[in-house]
């Protein structure tokens, strides 16, 4: 046994399909001991630290997968291989869906997120990802695809109780699928580091009725959409008492992780004071 | 300063900006013929002796030429005490200690044959903080310590893990505690931390046919890492050559030899051909020497009206499994004591613990950052106990300069600078008694804070310098200095010097960062801000010497006699008389009379400077001079913090120094990035390891750096220009000093915002928190009523 931290990387063959149906037949060939690369800005440090694989395919030769579409009503479609910056430079993002440009441009820097893509954030639960929370109050589905066909999962199911991925050896992550945001909505996301991220979404503040509010977590490796908030909100009570009471709530729902990053004494605290913060910038509460 | 000069005092361009556009070579970029890669095997084990190591598979790989262990190279290696392996032998010291060195023809194929390296250990217990390795059960981790070469004024204790033990005594310090109305009794600590310098390591080494061994590496002094190679592997100065190329930043863990010895010992071993070892940046923070952590405890007491009457210490750095610097570094925390105040009384015992974690080393202010973080806490905690303005306690407690008895029992020296004064200033640039302005959002509470220290280079009383100035034929000078160029921008000072000296523009002077032992001449370290004071010293007389054949040939020519000629302009005149002058280059290699004869030949200028008065200390009290000059700094700052979060924001952030500045404008830049610097030691940078010792961040990813958003909004740095005796243009260092109040300060800003005390760095929100929720609950009780309404 012995430690070796190593400069370059190992030998593995590198493979450049320019179509969806060669992707998914060479995922399908090579399985496990192939890894897919979009940004590899995680990816090549893991080769380099250890993780082997005999062949890394790379999906930025397929063209589709690095589209964004939006369709008044129907909503956005976000290729896996689309960069954070492509993202964060959209305008329906940015006015629309707030909380995940919020998200996206709080992710490392302007180097990063040039290469960085979504599909590789999402597929990355290791480190916290921030794109999986935001994309779980817009009620973000995604798109899973292999030579037997596709499937679409909610976002918050992509990862597995206690961590993994939902994706099997042969399957890729395609596509994400964002509906049409609630009219008139907010978003915003809270982040610390890679401590804790927390992403909230509102709608129709003022008519308790129909008050949407969402909030969900990004710990790693399990993020969490906390249903029941909105039940919450949709009292006849001041804005002041049910962020109280919908604090109360969460800190009975969300059990935050401990690591080598942060305690979970100290993400307990963002949770109620994060989330405090957050909801009462996001709803217009002054203090 | 004052305007009488043309070049000193005023913000002169750096010149040496190839390294913005990539022309700067660093050791890096060495590439020699036929020149061979060593990668560095090592141990996934804290402490454990190394039963077996199989290279067989490694040695079977295509382009693998050698792979050597520890056994090939029986070399103890050290500045002050030898206690280092060229790798591992019998048994490793640290998770990540280098066992073996594959040396192949390219990287890529090291790197393969390296992961085929088949190595057996048997784990032996590990010790992991200063508490364990001081306890009497203790494993002993150099049981060979008492048989290392060693300097005669390192005290290690054998058959423990004390690697050095230093003591201070002035006074009773005993008896003085019965004479005292208040005493506080505190324990400081910090985690290890890391240099972070942008460069990681590199060295290349190869051997000529005549046997000099030729070295190019990332280091601070060229000149010690050449006497250390021959100290520690035997081999005579006059067969090293040490290059010293641009080295991407130091502070301190570039300081001495660092890696050079690998490829010196695997070229001597493979017939002289070139080899290179390149770190990467998890390596870096493995194989080279880090900051050590710290535990200070301190008990000092004063009288009801604020006088401070004994302090006592017991000062312990965490040295890891090699001491390099740290034994040294904890002899300057300890003489140093008590920062810039007087106290009769002081006894004070360091210690420098060997653990099983990464070997430190030097850092940035050598030993008065820790005594800094720890003594600055402790005067406002005691301030507040006397019921006395932290301020006016640091005033009346101030050293004085001609008067008061420093903690080595010596008069501070008359020149040594304004210690009051400082403190004073910075206190007026941050409005400390100006309440902070609230902020607008009611979960962010400000608070202001101030430290001072203070700091002189650590250096044998021989530290010499030299210099040698040419006089080129178009006038111009080349300068030739020992001095290492790792981003102080030491050289560009020098060379205003010279423009002044001469009269000549700064733009015809040329100091060269390149340089190589055999070339220039000798400077002893470019360490603990020395090197614009000692290598300026030894170039003033160089210039001197330069002046003096100048005038001795423009007075044969002018037919007067020597004092009546004098330079100025870059001219040689006869003294009152504007129309008699002749230009330097005409003298540069000798005047040449109208008949063809020539008089003296090239103008060569060279001078020699060492420290006066400096002298080693007495083993048993510390008495003596340890110090050329010492400079005062006080920092004071504005914070945030925010209570949702936990983090610390410095808003602001002043500096007052009393030392006489060259440059202010590459002052202002160490200024700046002292603060940035002191603000990432104070909030962020940790050197964590997990249970087996490994580190949990060796990367910048996790090792969290300061970040540009962390910069202060408002920065200002002030010198108050007091002139040093015996001092090139009675300019002092300062390139350390910048750093040195930051954490006290935002530890006492912190105090003063929200009465959160933390006494261990870096202050990280997690830290923050735990302290809040055990001195202040009532602060979450309320931050709970206005933000979750119960
Ligand atoms: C300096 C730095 C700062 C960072 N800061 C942040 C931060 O603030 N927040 C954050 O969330 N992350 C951060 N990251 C992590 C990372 O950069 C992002 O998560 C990024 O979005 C990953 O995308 P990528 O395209 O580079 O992924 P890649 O490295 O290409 O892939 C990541 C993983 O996902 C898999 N993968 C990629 N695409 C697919 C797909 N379509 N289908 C199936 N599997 C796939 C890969 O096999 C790999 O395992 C940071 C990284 C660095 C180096």
């Amino acid at each position: 046994m012995s430690l070796i931290l190593r400069t370059t990387l190992p030998d593995f063959d590198y493979l450049l399909p320019s179509s969806l149906d060669e992707l998914l037949a060479l995922k399908a060939k090579y399985g496990e001991r192939a890894a897919v690369i979009a940004g590899g800005t995680v990816l090549l440090n893991l080769i380099r630290l250890g993780f082997r694989y005999d062949y890394v395919i790379d999906i930025k030769g397929v063209r589709e997968l690095s589209a964004i579409e939006y369709r008044e009503g129907k909503g956005l479609v976000i290729g896996a291989a689309v960069t954070l910056r492509d993202l964060e430079n959209n305008e329906v993002v940015r006015d629309k869906y707030r909380v995940l440009w919020d998200a996206v441009r709080q992710i490392g820097d302007f180097h990063l997120r040039n290469r960085a893509t979504i599909g590789g954030n999402i597929c990355n639960p290791t480190l916290q990802a921030d794109t999986i929370a935001p994309l779980a109050v817009l009620g973000a589905s995604i798109e899973i695809s292999s030579m037997r066909g596709s499937r679409r999962v909610a976002i918050w199911e992509l990862v597995k109780e206690g961590g993994g991925l939902l994706l099997d050896p042969d399957e890729i992550l395609t596509r994400i699928y964002i509906p049409e945001p609630p009219k008139g909505s907010r978003g915003a996301y809270f982040k610390v580091w890679w401590i804790a991220g927390i992403a909230a979404l509102a709608a129709n503040i003022d008519n308790p009725r129909e008050r949407i509010v969402r909030i969900a977590y990004s710990f790693a490796p399990s993020p969490k959409l906390v249903e029941g908030v909105e039940r919450i909100f949709r009292q006849e009570k001041p804005l002041k008492v049910l962020i109280g009471d919908a604090i109360n709530y969460i800190k009975t729902i969300v059990t935050p992780p401990s690591d080598a990053r942060a305690s979970r004494e100290y993400r307990e605290h963002l949770v109620e004071f994060g989330t405090a913060y957050l909801l009462r910038k996001l709803l217009g509460v002054e203090v | 300063m004052s305007s009488e000069f043309r070049y000193v005092g005023q913000p002169v361009k750096r010149f040496d900006v190839d390294k913005v556009y990539g022309g700067a070579l660093f050791a890096s970029d060495i590439e020699l013929p036929g020149m061979l890669w060593i990668k560095l095997v090592s141990a996934p084990y804290s402490h454990a002796r190394i039963k077996r190591i199989d290279c067989s598979e490694a040695l079977k790989i295509p382009g693998v030429v050698a792979v050597f262990t520890g056994e090939d190279f029986p070399y103890k290696v050290g500045i002050y005490a030898a206690d280092r392996d060229v790798l591992a032998r019998g048994k490793v010291l640290y998770y990540g200690h280098p066992i073996a060195a594959v040396v192949a023809e390219s990287l890529d194929i090291a790197e393969k044959a390296a992961e085929t390296i088949d190595a057996e250990f048997e784990p032996l217990p590990a010790v992991l903080s200063i508490e364990e390795a001081l306890s009497p059960r203790a494993p002993v981790i150099h049981e060979r310590l008492g048989e290392y070469r060693r300097a005669s004024f390192i005290n290690p204790v054998p058959g423990t893990n004390i690697a050095n033990r230093v003591k201070l005594r002035k006074g009773d310090a005993q008896k003085a505690m019965e004479d005292v109305d208040v005493v506080v009794e505190e324990t400081y600590r910090s985690d290890p931390q890391s240099h972070a310098y942008m460069e990681t390591w590199a060295g290349a080494a190869t051997i000529r046919s005549d046997g000099t061994v030729e070295v190019w590496s990332s280091h601070q002094s060229p000149f010690a890492v050449r006497n250390l190679l021959a100290m520690s592997l035997g081999l005579p100065v006059s067969k090293i050559v040490v290059h010293h190329l641009y080295t991407g930043g130091g502070f301190g863990g570039k300081a001495g030899l660092l890696l050079e010895h690998i490829p010196v010992l695997i070229s001597m071993k493979l017939g002289g051909r070139p080899v290179f070892l390149q770190l990467n940046r998890e390596e870096n923070f493995y194989y080279m020497a880090q900051k050590p952590g710290f535990l200070f405890k301190m008990k000092t007491g004063a009288t009801k009206d604020g006088k401070l009457v004994f302090h006592i210490g017991e000062y312990y750095l965490d040295a890891g499994a090699y001491a390099d610097y740290t034994v040294n570094v904890i002899r300057s925390s300890t003489f140093m004591a008590t920062g810039p105040y007087e106290i009769p009384h002081i006894h004070v015992d360091g210690y420098a613990v060997y653990t099983n974690k990464v070997p430190t080393t030097a850092f940035r202010g050598f030993g008065i950052l820790e005594l800094t973080a720890s003594f600055e806490q402790q005067m406002d905690i005691l301030a507040e106990k006397l019921g006395i303005d932290p301020i006016e306690f640091r005033l009346k407690n101030a050293l004085k300069p001609g008067v008061s008895i420093t903690p080595t029992q010596e008069v501070l020296a008359e020149d040594a600078g304004d210690p009051a004064g400082v403190i004073r200033r910075a206190a007026e640039l941050i409005g400390y008694h100006i309440p902070p302005q609230r902020s607008e959002e009611p979960w962010k509470v400000r608070g202001k804070g101030i430290a001072a220290a203070w700091k002189g280079p650590v250096q044998p009383p021989n530290a010499a310098s030299s210099a040698i100035v040419k006089l080129n034929e178009d006038g111009s000078v080349d300068v030739l200095v020992g001095t290492g160029e790792f981003g102080q921008g030491t050289i560009i000072a020098l060379a205003q010097i010279v423009a002044e000296e001469l009269g000549i523009p700064v733009e015809k002077v040329r100091i060269s960062p390149y340089r190589s032992t055999d070339l220039v001449p000798y400077t002893w370290q470019t360490v603990g801000s020395r090197g614009l004071y000692s290598d300026g010293q030894a170039l003033i007389r160089a210039l001197q010497d330069l002046k003096d054949q100048i005038k001795e040939v423009a007075a044969r020519a002018f037919n007067v006699f020597k004092d009546e000629v004098e330079i100025r302009d870059g001219k040689a005149c006869v003294v009152g008389k504007h129309s008699e002058c002749i230009p330097l280059e005409r003298l540069a290699l000798g005047y040449t009379f109208p008949s063809g004869e020539t008089i003296h030949g090239p103008i060569i200028g060279r001078g020699s400077h060492v420290p006066s008065g400096t002298t080693y200390l007495d083993p048993e009290t510390g008495k003596g001079n340890p110090k050329p000059f010492v400079t005062f700094v006080a920092g004071g700052v504005e914070v945030e913090v925010d209570l949702v979060t936990m983090q610390v924001r410095v808003l602001k952030a002043v500096l007052v120094t009393d030392a006489r500045i060259i440059n202010p404008g590459l002052a202002e830049g160490q200024a700046y990035g002292g603060i940035l610097m002191g603000i990432g030691l104070a909030l962020k940078e940790a050197i964590g390891f997990d249970e087996i010792g490994a580190l949990r961040n060796p990367s910048f990813l996790e090792y969290r750096l300061p970040r540009v958003e962390d910069m202060p909004v408002e920065m200002i740095f002030e010198s108050l220009n007091v002139p040093q005796r015996n001092a090139p243009y009675g300019a002092k260092g300062i390139g350390e000093l910048t750093a040195l109040p930051w954490q006290a300060a935002i530890a006492n800003a912190i105090y003063r915002a929200i009465g959160v005390r933390v006494k261990e760095y870096p202050i990280t929100p997690e830290r923050l928190l735990k302290a809040v929720k055990e001195q202040r609950p009532d602060i979450l009780t309320e931050l709970r009523k206005i933000m979750v309404g119960v």
